[in-house]
């Protein structure tokens, strides 16, 4: 404590006066010895010096007792440190400045990292979590995301009680929500009995929904609702507990609030409320079609669960096969277990069942947005990396520039362990003064990342201890790296040969060293600028599949339930705005259907066909529900047949019955097909022995995308939109003239239904872009990083050319006058630039083949390692770089030989 | 350069300084003339080393310093030993007298 203590300023004074005090005195008392002794004054005081040695290594030696020596050095090191910065600031703004873009862009990524993929659940022991998978043919229609599973399996699994504590299952839905008054549409996940329990959540009010919450279909109208939720929307009282409520219009009880922070098993979109799985059919938007809670063959829910503590996932997953198998057996002997082919049998038997590891929980956007946040996390690092090197350079430069104050402190007696420690804590400064500029960038890049990455913002900017320990470290470890080479230069100094030297210029050991860093900059750049290539070439080739006579198409959806509407007023209601939205004269087409495409979601289904035989899609199919007309209003090609018409048109007030026609696209086609036309065959719904294959398939249409712009070439169907009750949808209308134009009159026509009817109206062209937001992301991220690699390349390979030309000025003044040419020397120094651009893509060319693999699945239309983005790529960079070495090159070229000879 | 005087080992110049202040407090000069004295000569202290050792042993409580008038009338820092000193003496002196006994055991053996 006293070490720490004397580090305190004036105390250090004090202690300073005291030791010259102390030093004086046992010398004086030395100098009256020796005379007494007999010596003159002057023998005496020589004498007394000569015994001592020297005076200030004495007093370094003491100063070192009264602090922990290297707590003492960082201090001092710091307050010089702060004074030779002082002395250059261009050097420091630069330094700061590159530093602070390089942590600041990695500190805003690694918050959505750490969000995306990093941070685990917030439940008790997070690390038992798994998911269970399903692997090999299922012979399920599945609704949702990732690897689903039937209810009734789900049940099954919960009686293996051998390997784990709990086994869970949920849904994701959304849910018309009504406490009385408004009516809102919420997330809702729908969960097994066992979910809460086997979480080991404990509730913020109330209880939880518990085992005996799923017990018999329908019974048990309860729900618990999430602590935001409940604050935000509920009031945060007490009395919520016990409160009727309606989901869907279904009466329910709220029983309990779960805790804080508590977002379900996706923290990406965490829920409002939990409906027990029993509940399904009440608070579902139920596909009719089937009755999903005790099939078998329906696959709707995320399986999870928790291991036993001590019992691997590969222990679980070895120990469930027997069972696994038994039941597979089970199934295909079941009454209403599909007609499959031979091969179809085999594959669904031999099925296995996975045990995955999730402690992070499960997250349908955490796939999509996994892929975009790791690519962008490299690109960043680069940046970093080159920014490093960058700032690394610099630092050499200046050791350059200090070469002759270096060698004078070694000469005085600094260790060279002391001047390290000096270049490292005047790199550290730097990088922590980079790395605080960049947090306080930080939040603001977050929120521009995130507002190109994630459709809807469950996701936050979070700048918190993980974020700030990440960029201390970053900074931390960029500076030890900064410091290598001055440090490696300080090491080197010939201690003589440089105080011998007259000249200011400092030994050539710095420049090996600076070249190698340029030639690693130059190497990042190349990278970098491939990348930018290959995002913009992704981006371009995207728009092309675009091709839709976008700028005159709007998207208008309405949602009538949400106004208060029945389901059979809501119909109504919908086939009115369609025949008025028909009977608007600035209107060229208008066609119906049930989803708004482009927005990351799509419905599936299995299907039976029958054609010259009867047989069954390999898995679930994609499908839309769309009226008349809208391949028309899309622009999108029929190659075969028609497609629907009004003929096909359920007239009004008839019962709705099954679907009569179909329309399937050209990958179904070719799948299920092969050469010849599916026209005039017929398909069934689902793929159980007694589906009725009514569905006469009558067209087929181009390929085009449902959920984005890449995903046109998967199988997709068509029903006719008309032919089923629809309580809400999605105009796609084709206006004449400009899109502007019609947004009146489409809002005029829907007032003209009811006034107070909320509709959402968008240009076609904003849902083309904002699905490619997070490509446009990429596109233009990637490019500003290589257009900044650029140009901090270019401005270093500038000053490090400059410095050869200076250190090279009396050879090539002696070339020139031997009789070399001008352009001789010009080349002289291009060349050197250009060895280094050559070094620098022999390493790139290497490395940007191991980064295939990062950025493969983010590409489209063009492959990863394509050859002429890289050859494109080089020349930018050979360009770039050869405007950084022109004007020192020049410089060269116009010595005068005289001039260059006379200096020395 | 032979000399008839010892360098003196690393660490035991402290021990010797807490030996000579356990007769007394005494300033750095007097310390350093003392211990030469006392070894009629045999052992010099280097100066050099001298003080870094005084403030080492201050900053660990072994020692405590006060500023006093010395013989000649100028002020000093005269150095004090503490409780903690004398302990740390005896123990060092423990250890010495072992190793000293021990390598005498070696000696004797070869001769």
């Amino acid at each position: 404590m006293a070490q720490l203590l004397n580090l305190l300023p004036w105390r250090r004074r004090r202690l300073e006066r005291e030791l010259d005090r102390e030093l004086r005195f046992h010398m004086e008392r030395r100098v009256d010895d020796l005379r007494q002794a007999g010596a003159t004054d002057t023998e005496a005081r020589r004498q007394a010096a000569l015994e001592f040695g020297g005076l200030a290594r004495v007093r370094e030696d003491v100063r070192e007792t009264w602090a922990w020596r290297w707590l003492d050095h960082v201090g001092r090191d710091v307050r010089y440190a702060l004074r030779t910065l002082r002395r250059s600031p261009g050097f420091a703004i630069a330094a700061l400045l590159s530093l602070a873009l390089g942590t600041g862009v990695n500190a805003a990524i690694f918050s959505l990292v750490d969000q995306v993929v990093l941070r685990p659940l917030p439940v008790s022991d997070p690390d038992r979590l798994v998911h269970l998978v399903w692997r090999g043919t299922t012979l399920t229609t599945g609704w949702g995301y990732g690897y689903l599973m039937s209810y009734p399996l789900c049940r099954d699994l919960q009686e293996q009680r051998e390997f784990f504590d709990g086994i869970f299952c949920r849904h994701v839905t959304t849910v018309n929500f009504s406490t009385g008054q408004q009516r809102e549409p919420v997330r809702a996940e729908i969960v097994s009995g066992s979910y809460f329990p086997a979480l080991g959540v404990r509730p913020a009010l109330g209880r939880l929904l518990d085992v005996s919450d799923d017990l018999q279909r329908g019974a048990h109208p309860v729900i618990v609702v999430s602590y935001d939720y409940w604050m935000n929307r509920l009031g945060g009282s007490r009395e919520v507990v016990g409160r009727k409520v309606l989901v869907n219009n279904y009466p329910m009880t709220v029983i309990g609030v779960a805790p804080a922070g508590f977002p379900g098993v996706d923290p990406l979109a965490p829920p409002m409320l939990w409906v027990p799985a029993a509940m399904t059919e009440q608070a579902a938007n139920i596909d009719a079609y089937w009755d999903r809670l005790l099939d078998r063959r329906a696959a709707w829910l995320n399986v999870l669960g928790r291991l036993k503590p001590g019992v691997s996932a590969d222990q679980a997953k070895a120990g469930l096969q027997p069972w696994f198998k038994s039941m597979l057996e089970a199934d295909a002997r079941r009454e209403g277990f599909p007609r499959v082919t031979a091969e179809q049998q085999r594959a669904f038997l031999t099925s296995t069942i996975d045990i995955v590891p999730a402690p992070r929980g499960l997250s349908g956007r955490r796939g999509t947005l996994e892929r975009p946040v790791w690519v962008l996390t490299g690109g960043t690092l680069l940046l970093l990396l080159l920014a490093t090197l960058n700032v690394a350079g610099l630092m050499l430069a200046r050791g350059a520039a200090r070469s002759r104050e270096l060698t004078t402190r070694l000469a005085i007696g600094a260790t060279r362990a002391r001047m390290t420690g000096q270049v490292l804590v005047e790199s550290l400064l730097v990088t922590l003064g980079g790395g605080a500029l960049g947090l306080l960038a930080a939040p603001g890049v977050a929120r521009v990342l995130l507002a190109y990455l994630s459709q809807d913002s469950d996701m936050s900017v979070h700048i918190d201890g993980r974020v700030f320990a990440f960029a201390f470290l970053t900074s931390v470890a960029t500076g030890a790296l900064c410091a290598i080479a001055p440090a490696l230069q300080t090491g080197r100094i010939p201690l003589i040969a440089s105080l011998k030297e007259r000249s200011t210029q400092p030994a050539g050991g710095g420049l090996r060293l600076r070249k190698a860093l340029m030639i690693g900059q130059l190497a990042f750049t190349l990278i970098l600028l491939v990348g930018a290539g290959l995002f913009v070439q992704t981006l371009a080739h995207l728009y092309d599949e675009a091709a839709f006579p976008s700028s005159r198409l709007l998207m208008l959806s309405v949602n009538p339930p949400t106004s208060g509407y029945s389901p059979s007023d809501a119909e109504h209601v919908m086939r009115e705005v369609y025949r008025r939205l028909r009977e608007v004269p600035d209107i060229e087409r208008v066609a119906a259907a049930n989803t708004r495409i482009f927005e990351g979601g799509a419905a599936s289904t299995t299907l039976t066909i029958q054609s010259d035989k009867r047989f069954v899609t390999d898995g679930a199919v994609a499908r839309m529900r769309v009226g008349p007309g809208f391949f028309a209003t899309l622009g999108t090609r029929v190659i075969g047949g028609r497609e629907f018409d009004e003929a096909d048109v359920r007239p009004p007030g008839a019962a709705p019955t099954a679907y009569r026609t179909a329309i399937v696209n050209e990958s179904f086609a070719r799948r299920y097909f092969k050469d010849r036309s599916p026209v005039g065959y017929w398909l069934g719904l689902g793929n159980r022995p007694d589906a009725v294959t009514n569905i006469e398939i009558v067209g087929v249409v181009k390929d085009i995308g449902f959920r984005d712009l890449r995903d046109t070439e998967r199988e997709k169907v068509y029903f006719h939109f008309w032919d089923r009750d629809s309580d809400g949808g999605t105009f796609y209308v084709k206006v004449r003239g400009s899109g502007d134009s019609g947004f009146a009159a489409i809002r005029a026509a829907v007032a003209r239904v009811d006034p107070a009817l909320p509709v959402t109206l968008t240009t076609f062209d904003e849902q083309i872009e904002r699905s490619l937001r997070t490509e446009r992301m990429l596109a233009a991220l990637s490019t500003g990083f290589a257009v900044m690699a650029l140009l901090l390349s270019a401005i270093g390979l500038y000053g490090v050319m400059s410095f050869v030309v200076t250190q090279r000025t009396q050879e090539i003044g002696v070339r020139l006058a031997l009789g070399a040419t001008r352009s001789g020397a010009m080349w002289l120094v291009i060349r050197e630039g250009l060895i280094m651009v050559g070094a620098g893509t022999a390493i790139a060319l290497p490395a940007a083949w191991a980064l295939k693999r990062l950025v493969d699945a983010e590409l489209f239309g063009v492959r990863a390692f394509d050859g002429p983005t890289v050859a494109l790529a080089m020349t930018v960079l050979a360009i770039v770089t050869l405007g950084g070495v022109m004007v020192p090159a020049w410089r060269a070229a116009s010595l005068s030989p005289t001039d260059a000879l006379r200096l020395e | 350069m032979a000399s008839a005087r010892f360098p003196i080992p690393q660490g035991t110049l402290d021990m010797l300084i807490l030996q000579t202040l356990s007769l007394g407090p005494a300033h750095g000069y007097a310390i350093a003339q003392r211990i030469q004295q006392v070894s009629r000569e045999a052992v010099q202290v280097n100066q050099g080393s001298l003080y870094p050792a005084l403030h080492r042993l201050e900053q660990k409580r072994w020692l405590k310093a006060a500023w006093r008038p010395s013989e000649t009338g100028r002020e000093a820092k005269f150095y004090a030993i503490t409780r903690a000193g004398q302990k740390q003496l005896a123990a060092e002196k423990e250890t010495w007298d072992r190793l000293a006994a021990a390598v005498q055991l070696i000696f004797n053996e070869g001769s």
